[in-house]
């Protein structure tokens, strides 16, 4: 049976990314390795779920504020209400889905940089929330401490526990996996064709009978889901929540990770994260020039690489041709304003 | 409630709004010549402080060259990162977005490791209250206001008045049609990305002396700009005023009743509602 | 064509991994590496730049002087700093990979209310030393015997310094609390508003602000229609602090002023300008150039100075203080493993640069981890900071007699 090119590339892509993210505790039991391959790993799902909602052409700011609400759920309803995490994960995709339902339908009334400004009013609201009131529920300023890891899991007769790094990490692969092949496979398929469509002109998507706001909206619930299942994750292995998690620095981050490594494939956000991520970390090295190195950085990237990191090899293997018609048309534009 | 009270929070929301004014309207001068939101707009305004800190508090130059200095090097400033920078991302909001994240960490960064973390103070330029029944407001924020009503008049009357800035208000409204007149795309956006600047700088000199000057103090102009270019409507001047009026009353009488973490929510809630029922603003041009 | 486009990625993965794997040069013989953590960027980096030059001074004295002897073995000292911006999840990552990858077992200095906790959860079950300048009463307790508090913190302060002002200035009744919006700042205002009102005196306003704000009309306005005979501007930082003294007095503002947590008066003086900053009271503040303090912090202040051309805050002092109480324990203990450090570490008094130095705390928090040493209330007069008295907190007022 022969396979198109695009079930193809998606299908090598994420078993690339499986072998990758499973393989990895094979080659190294390193803490610190591990523990910032988990924070990859839940990156991946951050910007693998935006991507999604990015991609018909719209910057939601407001994404991290999902993972927040996840947070925050997940943590009270174990330490308040007594349930396993096992309960509350899935559950602060819920209700993480919940609130996005309503605030996307509002928020998908404009567009543009409209839009970008009233998901960016909104987070900042959520985090203002967070930080300054209920504060008996969520701990103002100081936060949420002592969140119990996840509680071990019985399955097929054994007992799980997910108290050590590794452990956590096999946690955050299994979320990222069933994740990943959610998306993935929303891609090759109608739904993905409709968002290229959206992405590269809404108003003719919307004159061919694309119904262009429940498409975005159906993006946006689904990606803030995924928000949500991360910021389960994020408080339970961390144990310390904080409004300032889920405030404009680490949604800036996610958008980052996001555009340098190509919003035109659902790989795009693979590719940026973790080199970013890697090229972060090392430059914590540099301890007083970090941040000025990664402005730079940021910068040269993004004015060499407009298409994002994910169009190189395209861009490489077009070069190498010496200007044959290329197939790249698949590979996706950058997104048009 | 004395009215004395309730004056005096209008008076305190009013009289820096107009400096917040020009921030905003800096930044949307870029967005409308350029359709990109610069991000690093704060950095400028910061830029201008601490160029003002230089000439007044340092080099002892009288304060209004040391306003004209500012206002000078910054827009200089502005040219260059356009060249350099945003020209290519003409139109690509979200590219220029993440160049212009960059940017920022740079200039912030080369600023804190040029000029150390700690808050440089900048000496008053003028000295004195006003007082009239309970009122007071100091001199130096009445010459702020006033000096600020000024520029923005003055930036009015090139839009309306001269050619460049007829060719930019062209190039605004629709920069295809401008081009096929005649005007050159390229130096327009050159000198509309400078003056956007140059108007940042100069929010940052007028503030100098009243807040002082510390690396990361562009954060929170850049925020209310933003605030206010969304209520007021992209594109409007007449609307970047009214919009900073209503933020600053907003801000005014809010801290009277609630504590600052509501008044913040407050400015934001302005946002989500102006967005959803009116979604260009008081006057914006869609 | 496929093929050179999965070769692209393959060499791109190779690099990757490649980059993940090219870590910090392996450490050299008989290195003790010590990590320090801080704000080094944005808002509050000036907490985290004085923690880095407050090791680094007692570092190069150590190395200096040959290295330092714990046991039979010589240790050269080296420091290994990060900057976790202020992010409680960086501060968390900063301290991974100190205690994982750079294998440090002793972590002196950290600051910023939230990512204390961020690291604890990193450093208490390793039983890694943790010294910090972190305010709130959660970062001490029982359940983590390996974190301590080098700095007087809210807590040790705003008694003895409320007690003071009752009885120099007993026309001061009505008290008007103002702090930034964040763990240090809401615990301050708890301490201050509890000795406060324990003391007797009437607390008409207790309000918080966001911080980078740089207007406090609004608020101010407020607070002063109240009619405070005080205002204590608690845990603002320098900058702030000295905008919201100059901006009351802008206002009308013709009583006292004090400033809980103040640690670099000079500062605010510059900011609010001579007159408005006359008679700020600084009680936790150091000036390293007093005649109050003793005689080894002037010396430090000085060597400061020459060495970074800004004058020495407290929390300078403070961690350099830190760092010469934890290598003397190293040496008591005749070795660098942490339990055995940790016993050394008895609540015993130390000679440090702050004279006699006791670690106490444990009416406060439960367990004696805070660093106790000898206060000065200090009062701006004519542009400049002067000393005025000299107050012992907690248990260190029982040790003198």
């Amino acid at each position: 049976m022969s396979l198109d090119p695009g079930l193809r590339r998606a299908l090598t892509g994420y078993g690339l990314l499986a072998a990758a993210s499973l393989g990895l505790p094979l080659l190294t039991r390193d803490t610190y390795y591990i523990d910032v391959a988990t924070t990859i790993l839940m990156n991946l799902v951050l910007t693998m779920s935006l991507r999604l909602e990015v991609s018909t052409g719209q910057l939601n700011m407001a994404h991290i504020s999902f993972v927040g609400i996840g947070a925050y759920a997940s943590t009270l309803l174990v330490m308040r209400g007594g349930y396993s995490f096992w309960l509350t994960l899935p559950l602060a995709g819920l209700v993480a889905a919940a609130f996005a339902l309503p605030i996307g339908s509002l928020a998908l009334r404009v567009s543009g940089p409209y839009y970008f400004l009233i998901t960016f009013a909104f987070s900042e609201v959520v985090r203002l929330v967070f930080n300054n009131f209920f504060v008996e529920w969520f701990g103002g300023p100081s936060g949420l401490v002592q969140i119990p890891k996840p509680d071990p899991l019985r399955l097929a007769g054994r007992e799980l526990t997910f108290v050590g790094k590794v452990e956590l990490y096999h946690l955050m692969c299994v979320i990222l996996l069933l994740a990943a092949a959610v998306l993935v496979r929303l891609d090759y398929s109608r739904f993905g064709l409709l968002g290229n469509a959206i992405r590269q002109s809404d108003l003719l998507a919307e004159t061919l009978g694309v119904w262009v706001f429940r498409y975005r909206l159906v993006a946006f619930v689904v990606g803030s889901f995924m928000a949500g299942l991360a910021g389960a994750f994020f408080a339970h292995s961390h144990q310390v929540l904080h409004a300032s998690d889920v405030g404009l620095e680490p949604m800036v981050l996610l958008v980052v990770f996001t555009v340098i490594g190509g919003t035109g494939s659902v790989w795009g956000p693979v590719v940026g994260t973790v080199v970013l991520t890697i090229v972060s970390e090392f430059m914590r090295e540099f301890h007083y020039y970090e941040n000025l190195l990664y402005g730079l950085v940021l910068i040269l990237m993004m004015l060499l690489f407009p298409e994002g990191l994910i169009s190189l090899p395209g861009r490489l293997a077009r070069f190498l041709r010496r200007g044959r018609p290329a197939e790249s048309q698949a590979m996706g534009v950058g997104v048009a304003s | 409630m004395p009215i004395e009270l309730l004056i005096q929070a209008l008076l305190n929301g009013f009289a820096l709004a107009l400096v917040y004014v020009l921030v905003a309207l800096g930044l949307t001068l870029i967005f409308s010549i350029l359709e990109i939101i610069n991000f690093a707009h704060g950095e400028f305004y910061m830029l201008g402080g601490y160029a003002t800190y230089f000439a007044f508090a340092v080099f002892g130059l009288p304060y209004v060259p040391t306003l004209g200095l500012a206002i000078v090097a910054v827009g200089l400033g502005g040219m260059v990162a356009e060249r350099l920078i945003f020209r290519s991302l003409r139109g690509k909001a979200l590219n220029a977005f993440i160049v212009s994240l960059g940017l920022l960490w740079v200039l912030q960064s080369a600023a804190q490791l040029s000029f150390g973390v700690l808050d440089k103070s900048v000496p008053r330029a003028f000295s004195g209250i006003i007082r009239a029944g309970g009122i007071i407001i100091s001199v130096e924020r009445f010459v702020v206001m006033l000096a600020a009503a000024g520029l923005i008049a003055v930036l009015y009357l090139f839009l309306q008045w001269s050619r460049v800035g007829r060719a930019m208000r062209a190039v605004a409204q629709d920069a295809d049609g401008a081009a096929l007149q005649g005007v050159n795309i390229e130096f327009i956006s050159m000198l509309g990305f400078a003056i956007g600047c140059a108007l940042a700088g100069a929010a940052g000199g007028l503030l100098a002396p009243v807040f002082a000057v510390s690396p990361a103090m562009g954060a929170l102009p850049v925020v209310k700009a933003f605030i206010i270019i969304i209520v007021g409507g992209m594109g409007s001047l007449p609307g970047a005023v009214l919009g900073g009026l209503l933020l600053g009353t907003v801000e005014g009488i809010g801290a009277l009743f609630f504590g600052s973490a509501a008044v913040n929510i407050l400015g934001f809630l302005m946002v989500i509602l102006v967005l959803l029922v009116r979604p260009r603003g008081l006057f914006g041009v869609a | 064509m496929k093929a050179q486009r999965c070769r692209g990625w393959g060499l791109m993965l190779a690099v990757a991994l490649l980059l993940g794997t090219a870590g910090p040069a392996p450490a050299a013989e008989k290195l003790l590496e010590i990590g320090v953590l801080g704000p080094l960027s944005g808002g509050a980096a000036s907490y985290g730049v004085e923690l880095v030059r407050g090791a680094e001074m007692r570092a190069d004295e150590i190395n200096k002087a040959g290295g330092l002897k714990v046991g039979a073995d010589v240790y050269k000292i080296k420091l290994i700093t990060y900057d976790h911006k202020a992010s409680a999840a960086d501060a968390a990552t900063a301290a991974n990979k100190l205690v994982f990858q750079d294998k440090v077992k002793f972590i002196i200095g950290n600051a910023v209310g939230a990512t204390c906790n961020a690291v604890q959860t990193v450093t208490e079950p390793q039983k890694i030393m943790f010294a910090f300048v972190c305010w709130g009463t959660k970062n001490l307790g029982q359940d983590k015997p390996y974190s301590f508090r080098s700095m007087l913190s809210q807590w040790e302060a705003a008694e003895p310094f409320y007690r003071w002002i009752k009885e120099k200035r007993p026309t001061i009744k009505k008290v008007a609390i103002i702090s930034p919006n964040d763990t240090s700042g809401l615990d301050t205002n708890t301490a201050v508003v509890k000795a406060a009102k324990g003391l007797g005196f009437d607390v008409v306003a207790e309000e918080t602000y966001e911080r980078g704000t740089k207007d406090f009309y609004p608020i101010l306005t407020k607070m002063l229609a109240k009619k405070p005979d005080m205002l204590d501007v608690a845990a603002a930082p320098p900058g702030e602090a000295g905008l919201i003294v100059k901006q009351a007095v802008e206002l009308g503002f013709k009583g006292a002023k004090g400033w809980t947590a103040g640690s670099n008066p000079a500062t605010l003086v510059s900011i609010a300008g001579v007159e408005a900053a006359e008679g700020v009271w600084s009680p936790v503040n150091i000036n390293v150039k007093s005649d109050f303090v003793d005689a080894k912090v002037r010396k430090f202040g000085e060597e400061y100075e020459k060495r970074y051309k800004e004058v020495a805050g407290v929390i300078a002092v403070a961690n350099y203080g830190a760092f010469d109480v934890f290598t003397k324990a190293m040496q008591e203990a005749g070795s660098i493993e942490t339990e055995k450090v940790l016993a050394a570490l008895t609540s015993r008094p130390y000679e440090t640069v702050w004279g006699r130095l006791l670690i106490g705390g444990k009416e406060t928090y439960g367990i004696d981890r805070q660093f106790l040493y000898p206060m000065v209330i200090s009062e701006v007069r004519g542009g400049k900071n002067v000393d005025l008295e000299q107050v012992l907190p907690g248990a260190l007022k029982a040790l003198k007699k």
